[in-house]
């Protein structure tokens, strides 16, 4: 038996052909899949976004909570019903804590990057009988960025974060302390640090001239209306946002989006209706009749794709970085066990032992042809992810039995596994899914597989 | 709405006979043997039984292939499927090159998968005469190797793949599972653990008892849970949360048993590699 990684086979539902990388939640061929066949969360094992925190740019380092956070926007346990069983986790969205422009859910997705939070697929009681997807949007920044909601509704991170667990994915009721641990995390994720742009908001000596003349654009009063220009909802000094809601003709109020790092963010307004800034600056130009000339129309989208830029938007996985995030994960268990805590220590145990799972499949066994070389090396590391997962797996029986001695004593032992295992894993990452081209190779394998079908 | 033919099949085939039933139904006369030397001696029939099953299913499937009767070599599939799956505490440890041939994942071209895609999502049987003989010949080699007189299954291994295979029934199944275009992941599974059943009981649970009889009495509740919990009709029916938790905590068990069966323990970086079948190819 193995995981399977797939490939959509309908690529025609999504439009696009789709080659990806995930290692959880693939595109879907299987009529026995939780989710529908041709969904694709598409979360990205190579080329991953950035994620900065504030406090790494103060040079502090992750708490507690923090830690709890972030393993928790990384665990299905926290989700109820087929978002559960999908695997789906906040991070199948917001990767990272970015956005997630290629997701694509049948029935849920009117286009990638769209999903109707409100449709019967998770959460029946939530239904409102409507088609309205939204986009997913990115939580750089989020801390500045309330009121939060497409159209506002949610005044704090807290309540929006709570009604996503409870009423988007059918999940328990949480904990005060799950909340407070996950609006730790978001709190901290930062916006890409962008060199054209200065932290008020102005453009920098290395931004292009196009530019600079659409930043003059941008703050133009607009010929029907001098009292607006652009700047006036997206204001520079204010991380181009004005936390207000308004009626720009999309049909309703919806809030003010950020420009920084907006680059990364398509599609655009909330329903992903434009792909691109020049198909935005165009709705706006005929919406407000501004009368721009396609030079100034260019300008402007210079303006925003200098604004919206990040100095590194992507950063390749590797297997060391796999091997660190967990170990921050799992250092929740240094505080849970001690503290009896024991619900918090079987969350621990399902996310960390799942994320190892999905580690572990990164290094194709001995069945998958398509990977040459390396079988010894695969293998020691597949095991070695093994002993890791039933070592948790044994901090959770022995807790659960409340026991915490024993699970104190266990957890010593997934330490020593951890440290033994790590060099497995690096020894064979060549081999792995984490080198492209073997990552292709399997990919590419996996299409032709599924290219038998048609 | 209507199943397809080769879904309600598989439904009735449940339903009728049931897999438990089916394997212990399948078990020797004394097979839970006093000692580990006289269990291996009794998995080895096994073993022969569950290829020859998987070869008879590949015969028919090719049979129906010929006759272009894709419903029929759809049962077939599911047929030897069943033989194939029951046996993996040892195909990945014992025959490491004919589980690769017969079963590789991803391959467009040759074993179960590439004909899987071609009769379930295509509903198709053309072009499927070579790897269906392709797949038999390595087969018929598996069992010829497996009946040589000489070959045996060594208990230190034959723990760790049995452990092993319980602890990917816990992988997680959103993707559809193992059989994705047949849609039968849930034969897949009930097939595993009838497998990991049957190398328990037979080689391990009695030598076990005497040692430790109260891990022995949580390995056979373990069992019994995940056969309970993979006893649905398809894998949508299943909770994978409780199926993922009890084929961790049942490989945990397992693994934790070997120095009470007179095992080495299992250390980080001592798995087989399949390094015997290496030698053996050497040959």
């Amino acid at each position: 038996m193995q995981k399977r990684h797939q490939v959509i086979i309908a690529a025609g539902l999504v439009g696009i052909a789709v080659l990806v990388a995930p290692a959880t939640a693939s595109p879907v061929v299987s009529k026995d899949a939780t989710l529908p066949v041709g969904s694709d969360l598409h979360e990205e094992l190579l080329d991953q976004p950035t994620e900065l925190f504030s406090f790494e740019m103060a040079g502090g380092k992750r708490s507690y909570l923090f830690n709890l956070g972030d393993m928790l926007f990384s665990s299905p346990a926290i989700f109820g019903g087929k978002a559960r069983d999908a695997g789906m986790s906040c991070n199948s969205c917001h990767q990272q804590g970015a956005s997630n422009p290629k997701l694509f859910v049948p029935g849920l997705s009117k286009r990638p990057g769209t999903f109707d939070t409100t449709g019967a697929l998770f959460n029946a009681k939530a239904d409102n009988g409507v088609f309205d997807p939204v986009t997913v949007p990115s939580l750089r920044g989020a801390k500045y960025l309330a009121p939060y909601g497409h159209d506002g509704r949610f005044g704090s991170l807290r309540d929006f974060a709570r009604n996503v667990i409870v009423n988007e994915f059918a999940g328990p009721e949480p904990s005060g302390q799950t909340l407070d641990a996950l609006i730790t995390y978001i709190n901290e994720i930062s916006f890409l640090p962008n060199e054209k742009l200065t932290t008020d908001g102005r453009l920098t000596a290395k931004a292009p001239d196009a530019a600079r003349r659409g930043e003059a654009l941008f703050n133009k009063p607009f010929p029907r209306d001098a009292s607006m220009s652009c700047a006036t909802c997206h204001q520079a000094n204010a991380a181009f946002v004005d936390r207000k809601v308004h009626d720009i003709g999309t049909g309703g109020f919806f809030k003010t989006k950020t420009l920084l790092n907006a680059k990364f963010n398509a599609p655009y307004f909330h329903d992903g209706r434009f792909d691109t800034f020049d198909e935005v600056v165009g709705y706006f130009d005929k919406h407000y009749d501004l009368g721009l000339t396609e030079a100034e129309r260019a300008d402007l989208v210079a303006y925003l794709d200098t604004v919206g830029d990040a100095d590194k938007p992507f950063t390749p996985n590797t297997v060391q970085a796999e091997i660190d995030e967990l170990a921050a994960f799992v250092s929740v268990l240094d505080v849970a066990i001690p503290a009896h805590e024991t619900d918090v220590v079987l969350l621990t145990v399902e996310s960390v032992g799942g994320e190892w799972r999905e580690v572990g499949e990164n290094f194709p066994d001995r069945k998958d042809t398509s990977v040459e070389g390396g079988v010894a090396e695969r293998l020691r590391a597949r095991a070695g992810v093994r002993d890791l997962v039933l070592t948790l797996r044994r901090v959770a029986m022995a807790a659960q039995a409340g026991d915490f001695t024993e699970a104190a004593q266990i957890y010593g032992e997934y330490k020593q596994v951890a440290v033994a295992v790590a060099p497995y894993l690096k020894a064979a990452e060549q081999w792995s899914l984490y080198n492209p081209v073997v990552h292709d190779q399997h990919f590419a394998a996996l299409r032709r597989l599924a290219d038998l079908g048609k | 709405m209507t199943m397809p033919a080769h879904f309600t099949s598989m439904r009735s085939r449940i339903t009728k006979i049931g897999f438990a039933i089916a394997l212990l139904a399948a078990l020797p006369a004394g097979a839970q043997a006093a000692s580990m030397k006289e269990g291996i001696k009794a998995y080895k029939p096994f073993i022969v039984e569950r290829i020859g099953m998987a070869i008879a299913g590949a015969k028919d499937m090719q049979t129906a292939v010929k006759a272009g009767d894709v419903k029929a070599a759809q049962a077939a599939w599911i047929k030897s499927r069943r033989g194939w799956e029951a046996m993996e505490p040892v195909t990945g440890t014992y025959f490491d090159e004919f589980d690769k041939s017969v079963d590789p994942w991803p391959n467009a071209k040759s074993g179960y998968h590439a004909i899987e895609v071609v009769l379930f999502q295509a509903n198709k049987t053309e072009g499927l005469d070579q790897p269906i003989a392709e797949m038999l010949a390595n087969m018929d080699r598996f069992e010829k190797r497996l009946k040589a007189p000489k070959f045996t299954f060594a208990p230190q291994k034959l723990l760790e793949g049995t452990a092993n295979l319980a602890y990917e029934v816990g992988e997680e199944k959103s993707g559809g599972g193992e059989s994705p275009y047949a849609a039968t992941s849930i034969i897949d599974m009930q097939e595993n653990i009838g497998g990991v059943e049957f190398a328990y009981k037979t080689v391990f649970a009695d030598t076990l008892k005497k040692k430790d009889a109260k891990l022995a009495a949580i390995i056979d509740e373990r069992i019994e849970n995940l056969k309970k919990l993979v006893g649905v009709a398809d894998i949508k029916s299943m909770d994978a949360k409780k199926v993922h938790v009890a084929g961790e905590e049942l490989a945990a068990l397992m693994l934790t048993a070997a120095p009470k069966l007179g095992l080495k323990s299992f250390k980080v970086g001592d798995e087989d590699e399949g390094a015997d079948t290496d030698k053996e190819k050497a040959k």
